[in-house]
């Protein structure tokens, strides 16, 4: 497991694409010392990783799709509707480079 | 006694008869809503409601749901009403579509009255850290003690005698320990049982919709209306949707009710164990057969942090979709991603920044196998254990709390270090999908608390059966603030 | 030192369902910005996915002509990562369990069998389209969420010529199964191309670039040209080939630094928890895969078989799926798939090219030119009066025994009418008769040009030849 420090967290939330305050990290530190342990917890019961990894809360399986029948799609004002920049018809961003 | 006191089976009747008619309720509900200091409120519907009530004019005798006001909680999308999820990042976010369980609450002429406070994106269980502050519980007129979460401003709506039935959301607890809270009815169907789509995801194999009632017989009826397949949610049920009241009022000789010891031992408040042994003895007077049965604890302990893991990692992912380019406030910068960060950095607050960066750093290759998989592991051994316990007997049944409604000087949005086993119980009906509904049983310092009866998966009406039972028993029907004189 | 160049392949190929892979909005292309949304394809918070059963079929068909092995449960995983292009910030993808594994082709370079061995092919959805000013990017969501099919290669390819092969085998392969327009030029096919060298003989492999922006067939193979001597001359001179994504550039058929790699991106897979696992039964697979269209490989060994086709014309004909379609409904109507063939490939395609149509806009149907074809074989018009019946057909949308009769051509064919056309010039010319019989070829002609006069050119010169030689011989 990678080990856990400011640095660490920061970038995480870099990669988030939020900033948070310096106090707001240490709290988030002393946290993910909680959760380790606690989860530490879990290493330790006997036989743990012997079990499948649950996505779902039965297994459940459908034989169910959709037929490829399409619907009317939005109106293109309702569809920008809730965005601010629109130039065309289309949503606006700074130059999207790389 | 306004009729809007009523339970809806009753109300329904009053309306049939004419004696009230859904504008005259969806009027007074407004004003009880707009005068609530509980802070239970994002936004009234107003121009929505009065053009949906004052068009009912001829009761449907065989819909319950006619002409009844409710409550939908912030994180339903309501076509043409904002729906922000009480967080900053969706401020004035307009959905184009209802959500499927809205659609089917206003086909069936229920009239919709306001949005309701949650915790910010529906991530907490305190009802205090939605974007306009703390929901206050209406039983405290103080104001010192919390309703819970993160179904807040719903459970307040009901309690308060505003409606009598309001929509919530339960990922790890969120309708039915605010039931709890609030001498309400808090129900949480099967997984599956109630479409989702619309509700904004908090972590999709976790959530559950919900609903608050003040009796059982509401919830039965409810889920009828509500329940079913649904064509835009992949993961809905396709099992027939039944008559939920089937079982009402039918005996409950030989049922077999297994109650967890490790739970009740982790309870010390001796009022809530004495209400909750009174249960059961009504339960047992009633031919129900009552034994105790063990969980290991260990295990029992590592409910929490599984948790947390699995709905900060699905919560993370599923709120990446919120960056103020489609929607929510819109922010300049150089490049793209300026623009999202700065959207994210003003609108989430810390407490959910911070749990999306543990959700995030579970998911990370280096970390996948110690974090999130083996979260998913032990959700597997925790959910063969409790439905080896469902094997031999019908239901689960335990205090939904280990007590009254906390004060907001008692706890925080911190992870805490003391970790009680019967605060998380009720998680294992997430974990597992299994219909799970608290009722009210008792009172401290007249604050209420409940209990709670878990069933099999699409056992609805076992459950429900087994709940009314109890509420026979206490006489808890249709309590509310008003019903207590406060 | 030689080196060996080690190729994979990536290739995505959009599919032209009705709907998306997991919304129902139209799948369209070249519609106005955002008139093809849906909520889900902009991620408007609590939309849900929802499978498209033709996808799935799709991909079925392709998994099978590339003998996979399919997976009898579908699963998807989300791919986490920001990009202004992708509204959720994850996309929806088979990254631990695909549809498809373990697949191969052979393909023919040079006249050499090559086995190229596919490792996966997989269902996920299409970002937003980007179209970039001078100083803003505007995003249109459209595209977002068309289903793609993802298909990776192992490293066996070894050349630009091989891989050229391959991306044309498996274009041809979704073209004719109706899954994709297979256009590179348009995005509906699309491939990055992954390559390293090592000295031969060695098994450790290479530090690999990829390069992407590749809109054409041919850029494919120019661009591992360029990229094997580029990394060539980097290791012999000893300089280490660093990772690297690169484009590459139409113009100067060079390859360009686009970015370098660092470490790889952690995309933080997890089961799509909105998703539950589908069950394909074997009848459904096995349904999906018998009402695949004829796929090119199949014509090809029925056209050289059943109708006698040269490799090389059947190659001709099945570059393009239309025409493969025109030609089936021709040989249905005729046997004369020698001259159906030659009309094809020689006149129509000159026609076409000639004029930037499709087949599909052609206006002469199969019916007519089979009836074609057969007037002709019957001798009943010459090449030449067919080709202009052919053009008349083409302006005047006519069928051709009306044209040829309205152009005054029938070619006069029948024997007896022949005969009693020969019988009145042999009657009317007894000097020929007497040249003929001295000796004199030239009789011969005289009387064929004489008949031919008298019929107007009417008359099936080769045949009248013939049987007035006959008749010579009689008197």
């Amino acid at each position: 497991m990678k080990e856990i420090n400011k640095n660490v967290l920061k970038d995480a939330s870099s990669r988030l694409l939020f900033d948070m305050t310096e106090d707001q990290y240490d709290v988030l530190e002393k946290e993910f010392a909680i959760l380790i342990k606690q989860m530490d917890l879990i290493g330790q019961i006997q036989g743990v990783d012997d079990f499948e990894p649950m996505t779902f809360p039965f297994d459940v399986t459908t034989d169910l799709l959709r037929d490829d029948i399409p619907s009317e799609p939005l109106q293109r004002e309702v569809a920008l509707q809730n965005a601010k920049d629109i130039v065309d018809g289309q949503i606006k961003l700074p130059k999207v480079v790389g | 006694m306004s009729y809007l006191d009523l339970t809806l089976a009753d109300l329904h009747q009053a309306l049939v008869a004419k004696k009230v008619t859904p504008l005259q309720l969806a009027d007074e509900a407004l004003k009880r809503a707009k005068d609530n200091k509980e802070n239970a409120f994002e936004r009234f519907m107003e121009s929505e409601t009065f053009a949906i009530a004052s068009a009912l004019k001829e009761p449907e005798v065989n819909n319950p749901f006619w002409g009844i006001p409710f409550v939908i909680k912030d994180n339903f999308s309501t076509k043409g009403i904002e729906t922000t999820g009480s967080s900053n990042i969706l401020n004035g976010y307009v959905p184009s579509f209802d959500a499927t369980v809205v659609a089917k609450l206003l086909a069936a002429h229920a009239v919709p009255i306001a949005k309701s406070t949650l915790d910010e994106l529906a991530m907490g269980g305190s009802g205090t850290t939605g974007h306009k502050g703390p929901t206050f519980n209406p039983f405290d007129p103080k104001h010192e003690r919390m309703i819970g979460g993160s179904s807040c401003g719903s459970a307040v709506s009901v309690s308060a005698n505003i409606v009598p039935f309001a929509l919530g959301s339960d990922t790890g607890d969120s309708v039915r320990k605010p039931a709890s809270f609030s001498g309400l009815v808090g129900f949480k169907p099967t997984w599956g049982r109630i479409s989702r789509y619309g509700l904004f995801p908090f972590a999709p194999s976790l959530d559950h919709v919900g609903y608050f009632t003040r009796s059982v017989e509401d919830a039965a009826i409810a889920l009828a209306i509500i329940a079913g397949p649904d064509i835009e949610d992949a993961t809905s049920s396709h099992k027939p949707v039944e008559d939920y009241t089937r079982l009402l009022k039918k005996d409950i000789k030989g049922l077999k009710i297994a109650v967890i010891s490790e739970v009740i031992d982790s309870i010390h408040n001796k009022i809530v164990i004495a209400a909750f042994d009174q249960t059961l003895a009504a339960l047992k007077k009633q031919g129900a057969i009552v034994s105790y049965v063990s969980l290991d604890k260990q295990m029992l302990g590592t409910i929490f942090p599984t948790y947390l893991t699995l709905c900060c990692a699905e919560s993370t992912s599923n709120n990446a979709n919120l960056d103020g380019i489609k929607f929510g406030p819109r922010y300049e910068g150089k490049t793209y991603q300026e623009v999202m960060q700065k959207a994210r950095t003003a609108g989430f607050s810390e407490l959910i920044k911070r749990r999306f960066v543990i959700g995030s750093f579970a998911l990370m290759r280096e970390n996948q196998d110690v974090l999130f998989l083996r979260a998913q592991k032990n959700r597997r051994k925790i959910v063969d254990a409790v439905n080896a316990v469902l094997k031999d007997h019908d239901v689960i049944y335990l205090p939904a709390a280990p007590g009254i409604a906390p004060k907001f000087s008692e706890s925080g949005d911190r992870l805490s270090d003391t970790y009680l086993i019967a605060d998380n119980h009720l998680v294992l009906g997430n974990f597992a999908g299994l219909p799970s509904i608290t009722i009210p049983i008792g009172f401290e310092d007249k604050m209420p608390f409940g209990s709670n009866v878990m069933g099999r998966a699409f056992e609805e009406a076992l459950v429900l059966q087994v709940a009314e039972k109890i509420e026979n028993a206490t006489g808890y029907r249709n309590l509310s603030v008003k019903a207590v004189n406060l | 030192m030689n080196f060996e160049a080690v190729i994979g392949l990536e290739i995505h190929v959009e599919m032209k369902t009705k709907s998306k892979m997991f919304s129902r909005a139209p799948v369209t292309f070249g519609a106005l910005p955002n008139t093809s949304v849906l909520p889900l394809d902009m991620a408007f918070p609590g939309t849900m996915p929802v499978v498209n059963k033709q996808a799935v079929i799709n991909a079925i068909r392709v998994c099978n002509a590339l003998h996979m092995e399919i997976d009898r449960e579908i699963w998807f995983d989300r791919k986490n990562y920001f990009y202004s292009d992708l509204p959720k910030g994850f996309q929806i993808t088979q990254a631990k369990r695909p549809i498809g594994s373990n697949g191969w082709l052979d393909i023919e370079v040079d006249g050499v069998t090559k086995h190229v061995d596919i490792e996966r092919l997989h269902m996920e959805e299409d970002t937003c389209m980007q179209h970039h000013l001078f100083d803003s990017t505007l995003l249109d969501y459209n595209r977002a969420g068309i289903p793609l099919i993802e298909i990776v290669t192992r490293p066996t390819i070894r050349s630009g010529a091989e891989a050229m092969k391959y991306v044309e085998r498996i274009r041809s392969i979704v073209i004719f199964a109706d899954v994709s327009d297979g256009k590179m030029e348009e995005g509906s096919l699309r491939c990055d191309v992954n390559i390293s060298l090592r000295p031969y003989g060695v098994t450790k492999l290479g530090t690999k670039c990829e390069i992407k922006n590749l809109n054409s067939i041919a850029a494919i193979e120019k661009a591992i040209e360029f990229e094997i001597k580029r990394q060539t001359q980097l290791l012999l001179s000893g300089q280490p080939v660093e990772q690297e994504t690169r484009r590459y550039e139409e113009v100067k058929k060079e390859t360009v630094l686009m970015r370098k790699k660092t470490d790889d991106v952690d995309y933080k897979y997890f089961v799509e928890p909105n998703l539950v696992p589908i069950k394909l039964s074997e009848k459904f697979i096995h349904d999906a895969i018998t009402s695949c269209p004829e796929l090119a490989d199949s014509k090809k060994a029925r056209y050289i078989q059943d109708y006698g086709l040269s490799d090389y014309d059947a190659s001709i004909i099945l570059l393009d799926k239309e025409v493969a379609a025109y030609f089936d409904c021709c040989v249905k109507l005729s046997p004369l798939s020698k001259l159906l063939t030659n009309w094809i490939t020689v006149d129509i395609a000159g026609y076409l090219n000639k004029t930037g149509k499709t087949i599909k806009e052609f206006s002469v149907a199969p019916e007519h030119l089979a009836t074609l074809v057969a007037m002709i074989d019957k001798g009943q018009i010459s090449n030449k009066q067919a080709r202009q019946i052919f053009e008349a057909m083409i302006e005047q949308h006519g069928e051709p025994r009306a044209l040829a009769d309205k152009l005054g051509m029938m070619q006069i064919s029948d024997e007896s009418v022949i005969l009693g056309y020969i019988k009145e010039a042999l009657d009317a010319n007894p000097q020929s008769i007497e040249d003929y019989k001295a000796g004199k070829d030239r009789a011969v002609g005289f009387l064929v040009g004489q008949i031919m006069k008298k019929t107007g050119g009417k008359i099936n010169p080769g045949l009248t030849s013939k049987l007035l030689l006959e008749e010579l011989k009689k008197r």
